[in-house]
């Protein structure tokens, strides 16, 4: 049974990352024309963020992460002329992405309501 | 939830951006004959929102092409002078359609953005709607 609060918590911070996701790539999508934009999206997620362990609670401490997924740029080079990087198909299918990711989560985190609801015999 | 909601904010900035650009571009093509009219370009910027970028996009002040007009022959015009030619304008119809069109494909990404967008946050009210 103690696996359940835990498992909420995975996918809800599961969620929030496809979602924090999400909203960089809508940046990207919306700055498609702007000179010298670059595009960026977050590292893919992973259990260990925002999980127990070391973690960074001041910007000097070195080795720990701060529990947020980090941005990474995408490309180096823009392929406009005017100094812009974003391509259109890519982030239509990273946001795609994104929204399956969240879905995922989502209905995880549902699914394991039901479970505690059902084991409380509410269901 | 609250990166949903920002991501909805940014999206409709580049939809009112798109349109905005497009307005420049009708009136340019509605403009194309009309002597001595310089064609308008509006270039993109990032919003600074309380001194920081807020990620959302907007147009900036409206520049006319400083492009040389074309010299037309016509000595009938009334605005001809003594060698019979007059100032026309300076809007090509094939780059206005070209930028029109990239115009409309950007709109419709943004739009296809939000869409999604939308249903990751009906997801999440349907969780809380249980």
């Amino acid at each position: 049974m103690t696996e359940m609060p835990a498992l909420l918590d995975l996918a809800a911070s599961a969620a929030r990352h496809a979602a924090a996701r999400q909203s960089m790539i809508a940046q990207n999508v919306a700055n498609a024309d702007t000179p010298g934009y670059l595009a960026f999206d977050l590292e893919a997620f992973s259990p260990q963020v925002g999980a127990d362990g070391m973690r960074r609670t001041h910007p000097g401490h070195l080795g720990a992460g701060d529990g947020a997924a980090r941005r990474i740029a995408l490309d180096a080079v823009a392929n406009d002329p005017n100094g812009n990087g974003v391509t259109l198909e890519d982030q239509i299918l990273r946001g795609i992405e994104a929204q399956r990711a969240h879905g995922r989560a989502v209905t995880i985190y549902s699914t394991t309501m039901d479970m505690l609801r059902a084991g409380l015999g509410r269901r | 939830m609250n990166d949903l909601s920002n991501a909805i904010n940014v999206l409709s900035s580049g939809m009112r951006s798109q349109g905005r650009r497009l307005v420049h571009i009708a009136e340019n093509i509605s403009n194309a004959d009309t002597p001595g009219y310089r064609r308008k370009t509006v270039d993109f910027q990032a919003m600074v929102d309380g001194g920081r970028r807020s990620g959302a996009v907007e147009v900036g002040p409206v520049r006319l092409d400083r492009s040389d007009l074309p010299r037309i022959h016509d000595p009938d015009h009334p605005m001809a002078d003594e060698g019979g030619y007059y100032d026309g304008s300076n809007v090509q119809l094939v780059v206005e359609l070209a930028d029109a069109r990239e115009a409309q494909r950007s709109y419709e990404a943004n739009l296809k953005m939000f869409e999604q967008v939308r249903r990751m946050s009906s997801q999440l009210m349907d969780v809380l709607r249980r």
